[in-house]
């Protein structure tokens, strides 16, 4: 099987290619021809509008739900809606029911999404059911091709339990997640306190809560060692934590939710509950110091943390509402616009080694593993760009700049 | 101006100062009314209001109820445990049953912050919020302002001072904005456990030493603790609350002014203000109340000829 992309711009700031456009063969799957100008007979030609191409994107935090909340989103229709944001790989929380905690549950969904076109690496529960008590069997869904272990948004209470985590996974060198919310701390908070959870009268979460579990953290993977990777972060003084730890020599790494970059807690003045998410959205001077993290590399990751949520779940008073917004479909468009194309891809396509996911560049003999996009197109995200089954996202009405035509990746071209 | 800025009363900060001083003057005429041998005008004999009650209350609901029959509008009265609410039922669908059967405005208390507001983008009908959680009590906030004025002639330039558990307080922050709009000083006194860290972001200050607090005020407005919302303990024991937090007639005594005692009520008694405070000429209390029913009148005949 022949494609032909004509006329693509490449976005590789680390290959030859980048900023150059060339027409790209791709045979099988494998890129065989990067030339300015190509003519293959029995090719699908891809013809798009100021069409650019880049290393397929990455996403360390999905949930999509599938099996147990596919009311929420099934492994077909997100991975779908993975492809057509662009994304190549993914990694798929344990927010399932049951909790993805042992080797069979990885196998279903490995198994279930392999023909999707979507590289999709399941994070084990770190413990059973997630529940913050026993760990589950690390080794046994490592080897099942589970990429890392963590809770998604449960927070390890016990710290004795991260310290045993950290020394545990050094035995088949695997990746420890740890969401950081001190929840005593957090008591009942549902968004971050400060001055708009005054005006509104609703129950704040302080800064403290994130970092006071940071700083926890840090100590304890400086006396185990291993390797621990922090999801999601919003605040300044976590950032100062993960910078210091990096300076002492700590493996670790972190990241931040695209909505973290973009909306401070100011979006809740509505209650409108597409805000509601967690970590909840910080002030404006924590989100320039994210942004800044970002740019400078302290923060390693941005992350969609796409959660669907069904309507019913969603659509709800504010206390009662479920944390999390969906985000595969406005990525790019939001980052785009909040540091350019160029620094965008970058983002977008960091940190597949640190999960052990599958890489390739663009040049010939490689595996074609593409996304292909359209940078300069400026839109109101609308219900119209949603793929997700659940419509929760934080960043509908939201101008957002480039749109994405889809994914070459297993052999597999998805822009329709 | 004679009509509200605003379709439903949601929170004092959505109204402006125009529609405090509209609410009042109407307010005025009300308390006429219902001073008279028959207490009633036919003004609302074709509205129809649900008070919808998610969380317990009795002086507020009978406030409002008592109201709305002095409009002569029809009332029905709901509370949560009687509801399907308890059945699973979302609060969009349970307010929508009701307005199917043509009802024009809804007045509704409910536990979450934000509820009249979620509710007000989701039903068409006019909604007054009763109290939502920690969030607002504007119709409270209007009836003690009013109260103020009445005392002392003008709310501006006075110095008031909020005494209590702010954190759980939806009066606290819907008494800040209206005292506010209407150009008084406000601080708030309290343990700093249940007093908000941000507080002085809306323009108040922060007093700890009770004393202090009623040197500097004009009215004090005493508040309860809200037990029922302390999930964790905010002060070891309510007799050291009321050791530093307790207002007492020698405390009053001390100063060399009358100041104006206030409570949105209900009262503990040897808590937040001893009986002989509560019971003294300094305490408006019962004014407050009376007023409720005025304020109240004013708001529901402004918000229905907004409606026709």
């Amino acid at each position: 099987m022949k494609t032909l992309l004509k006329s693509a711009t490449i976005i590789d700031s680390s290959g030859t290619y980048n900023n150059q456009t060339k027409d790209i063969l791709i045979v099988d799957g494998i890129i065989t021809k990067i030339e300015d100008t190509i003519t293959e007979e029995g090719a699908t030609v891809v013809e798009l509008p100021n069409l650019h191409v880049s290393n397929g994107w990455f996403d360390s935090s999905v949930s999509f739900g599938e099996p147990g909340y596919e009311e929420c989103e099934t492994l077909e229709n997100g991975t779908y809606t993975a492809a057509k944001s662009g994304f190549t790989s993914i990694l798929l929380n344990p927010k399932t029911k049951p909790v993805t905690d042992n080797k069979s549950a990885i196998s279903y969904v490995i198994s279930k999404t392999q023909d999707t076109g979507v590289n999709v690496h399941p994070i084990g529960a770190l413990t059973m059911k997630s529940e913050s008590v026993d760990l589950a069997e690390l080794y046994d869904m490592a080897s099942g091709g589970a990429v890392a272990f963590g809770d998604f948004k449960t927070p390890l209470e016990n710290p004795n339990l991260l310290k045993i985590a950290l020394l545990y996974a050094q035995n088949f060198d695997a990746l420890i997640m740890s969401f950081p919310n001190e929840k005593l701390i957090a008591g009942k908070g549902v968004m971050n306190e400060h001055i708009a959870s005054t005006r509104l009268g609703l129950k704040g979460i302080p800064a403290l809560a994130e970092s006071l579990h940071v700083a926890r953290d840090l100590y304890i993977l400086e006396y185990t060692g291993g390797k621990l990777h922090i999801p999601t972060i919003s605040t300044t003084a976590s950032v100062e934590l993960i910078k210091a730890a990096k300076e002492k020599g700590l493996d670790v790494t972190c990241s931040v939710a695209i909505h973290n970059l973009f909306f401070t807690d100011d979006a809740l003045e509505e209650f409108d509950t597409r805000f509601k998410v967690m970590p909840p959205l910080r002030t404006q001077s924590d989100v320039d110091t994210l942004k800044a993290a970002v740019a400078e590399g302290i923060i390693d990751y941005v992350t969609t943390d796409h959660t669907p949520i069904d309507i019913e779940n969603k659509k709800l008073e504010f206390d009662l509402a479920e944390y999390g917004t969906i985000g595969l479909e406005s990525a790019f468009g939001a980052l785009n616009k909040l540091f350019g194309a160029q620094k965008a891809v970058e983002l977008l396509t960091k940190g597949k080694d640190r999960f052990n996911v599958d890489n390739s560049h663009i040049k010939v003999s490689e595996k074609a593993q593409l996304t292909l996009f359209n940078p300069i197109k400026e839109y109101t995200f609308s219900k119209e760009h949603i793929l997700s089954s659940s419509k929760n996202s934080a960043f509908l009405n939201s101008k957002l700049l480039g749109e994405v035509y889809g994914i070459y990746n297993n052999s597999k071209l998805i822009i329709e | 101006m004679s009509e509200l800025s605003v379709p439903h009363l949601l929170g004092i900060k959505y109204i402006n100062e125009a529609d405090i001083q509209l609410i009042f003057e109407t307010a005025d005429h009300f308390k006429e009314v219902i001073n008279r041998p028959i207490k009633k005008v036919p003004s609302l004999r074709d509205i129809t209001i649900a008070n919808l009650f998610f969380e317990n209350s009795t002086r507020t609901r009978l406030s409002f109820e008592l109201a709305e029959k002095r409009l002569s509008a029809d009332v029905v009265n709901f509370s949560a445990a009687q509801s399907s609410v308890k059945k699973g039922e979302t609060l969009i669908d349970t307010v929508n049953n009701i307005l199917s059967m043509k009802v024009d405005m809804v007045v509704m208390r409910h536990p979450n912050p934000g509820a009249g507001v979620f509710l007000s983008k989701n039903v068409k009908a006019s909604i007054v919020n009763a109290g939502d959680g920690a969030h607002e009590h504007p119709t409270q906030a209007l009836l003690d302002s009013y109260s103020i004025r009445e005392k002392l002639g003008d709310v501006a330039g006075k110095n008031v001072v909020i005494v209590g558990d702010i954190l759980h307080s939806r009066v606290a922050l819907s008494n800040i904005y209206a005292l506010q709009l209407q150009g008084a000083n406000v601080k708030v006194c309290g343990p700093k456990t249940l007093i908000p860290k941000y507080i002085t972001s809306l323009g108040v200050e922060v007093e700890t030493n009770l004393q202090k607090a009623i040197e500097w005020c004009d009215v004090a407005n005493m508040l309860r603790i809200q037990n029922e919302r302390l999930d964790i303990s905010y002060f070891p024991s309510t007799r050291e609350y009321v050791q530093q937090y307790g207002l007492t007639k020698a405390m009053l005594d001390r100063l060399d002014k009358k100041i104006v005692v206030m409570h949105p009520g209900p009262i503990n008694r040897g808590v937040e203000i001893t009986s002989d405070v509560a019971d003294s000429e300094q305490a408006i209390i019962l004014d407050q109340v009376e007023n409720g029913v005025a304020i109240r009148m004013a708001v529901i005949y402004l918000l229905a000829s907004k409606i026709k």
